[in-house]
């Protein structure tokens, strides 16, 4: 366990002094902030104009039970940004394959799973706070909306309950983004294939017809976590898109622990 | 003690290492020779774990590396080619490398002005040159003050100075009773570290001996390579 723990802090200090890692990280957060500024003063009218019965309008003429709406805006606001983690963790990944960094590692930690282990975990830890960052965000947008109306809203169980799904789908995207691109060994390869993965949910292409299927990509996986049912048309509950989450970060995960393996490190 | 035995490692219909088998020994200072291509560099990456052989073993110490715990302890290794990410800091590249191996973070410092890079420790890699890289590779190598050595062309980019300073290292550490495998094609310096030498050609020993076993009836290990090689450059000076 030990021999995990070392290699653990050696990845993520790995991750910590990559300038690219902080790169992403900075991008993805202020692209956050700037795509949550254009719509807080209508979210903010909207939240003004809530009826004594709690509804909402957020979309002229879809009137919604307003905590319900405002929460699932929230959880929304940070999927949507979660769509760029996978770039981090590839980069993140990626890293070992520029100037044939792999080889040292290896040579530092040379049996595969506490290597694949201590990867894995360091991603993970570092991508779940850079989510919290996100939803962080998310929550400062909303509360300066909602503040005059609910104050407390966003430290309801439902509130926290919805941030602690963005989190496990950050982190089990990630962790699929990551796997992918060290089982390809390619950082842009890695960002094409989850790329495809989320074009495929995007364009809604099977969710009309085959939503079983469509239930079992990342990203209709994370609706599925994520969304409100009573107010979106998603393909499967809840716990099927955890698992589904799971599902891919645990089989991807596998194929890079066989490929690492496998392969010659270089 | 470094044992490579009947080692083989085949790259698709490729023979880059076929029934290697040699021995580095503790106290002395053992060469790996041969032309570019020859297999030394597929020798130490099986010896080291990074690529699988197709046959034989290779243990240090009588286990395979992948079965040495926390084995930058044990082994220190400069591999040709792999390098850090350029964009990372030296100090924060040794950082990663010794918390890996639960090495000491006081280590860091003391390898960097060990290997001349103390001032140099907090600029990114990218602004390094070769022989800088090379130093740093150095440091690695001997971050956790191994037992054995195992460096692949340690003086590739190293200036006269720089080059003075590997020989004394590596004949120190053998001094101290450690085991220095080194490969390299560059006779005139390697005559002058080497006790012991191996050369390799083509993917087959073609000679192992002590420095004197070796270069007996030749004027310097430089002839006896080309002579034992049949290099067609060398053939023709």
């Amino acid at each position: 366990m030990s021999e995990v723990s070392a290699a653990t802090r050696a990845e993520l200090a790995k991750i910590l002094t990559l300038p690219g890692a902080w790169i992403a990280t900075g991008v993805i957060l202020a692209l956050h902030v700037l795509v949550q500024i254009p719509p807080a003063g209508l979210f903010a009218d909207a939240v003004a104009n809530i009826t004594s019965d709690g509804i909402i309008e957020i979309f002229t003429g879809q009137p919604q039970p307003a905590t319900e709406a405002i929460l699932g805006l929230c959880a929304g606001a940070s999927l949507q940004m979660g769509l760029f983690l996978p770039v981090l963790a590839s980069v993140i990944a990626g890293q070992e394959f520029r100037s044939r960094q792999l080889g040292l590692t290896v040579l530092a930690m040379p049996r595969t799973v506490p290597l694949l282990v201590a990867k894995l975990l360091a991603t993970a830890l570092y991508v779940s706070v850079v989510a919290i960052l996100i939803a962080g965000i998310s929550s400062a947008f909303v509360y300066a909306a909602v503040r005059d109306w609910n104050p407390g809203l966003l430290v309801t169980g439902e509130a926290l309950l919805g941030h602690g799904r963005f989190v496990a789908f950050a982190v089990l995207f990630c962790l699929t983004a990551f796997a992918v691109t060290l089982t390809v060994r390619d950082t842009l390869i890695g960002v094409v294939v989850t790329v495809v993965l989320i074009t495929v949910t995007m364009t809604q292409v099977l969710a009309g017809i085959a939503p079983e299927v469509d239930a079992l990509f990342p990203l209709s996986a994370a609706r599925n976590l994520m969304l409100d049912p009573g107010v979106n048309d998603l393909t499967a509950g809840r716990a099927h898109g955890l698992l589904v989450l799971a599902g891919w970060a645990a089989v991807t995960a596998v194929a890079a622990g066989v490929t690492l393996g496998a392969r010659d490190a270089r | 003690m470094i044992e490579i035995n009947g080692l083989s490692k085949h790259y698709r219909n490729r023979k880059a290492v076929d029934d290697v088998t040699f021995t580095a020994r503790p106290g002395r200072v053992t060469a790996f020779l041969g032309p570019n291509g020859a297999g030394k560099s597929s020798t130490l990456r099986v010896l080291l774990g990074l690529d699988a052989a197709t046959g034989g073993r290779a243990l240090i110490g009588g286990r395979r590396y992948r079965d040495l715990r926390y084995p930058l302890r044990t082994v220190g290794a400069l591999l040709d080619g792999a390098g850090p990410v350029p964009e990372r800091r030296a100090i924060d590249h040794l950082s990663w490398i010794a918390r890996s191996n639960r090495i000491p973070r006081e280590r860091v410092r003391e390898v960097l002005d060990l290997v001349g890079l103390a001032d140099a420790a907090r600029h990114r890699v990218k602004n390094h040159s070769l022989g800088m890289r090379q130093r740093l590779g150095i440091a690695g190598a001997l971050l956790g003050e191994p037992e054995v050595l195992v460096l692949d062309e340690p003086v590739n980019g190293l200036d006269p100075d720089g080059i003075r300073w590997v020989r004394d290292l590596l004949r120190e550490h053998a001094a101290l009773g450690r085991t220095v495998l080194l490969s390299s094609h560059l006779m005139k310096e390697t005559a002058d570290i080497a006790d012991d030498v191996v050369i390799i050609n083509r993917g087959r020993i073609v000679v192992r001996g002590t420095l004197a076993e070796v270069t007996a009836g030749h004027a310097s290990l430089e002839e006896a390579f080309f002579a034992l090689t049949g290099d067609r450059i060398g053939a023709r000076r």
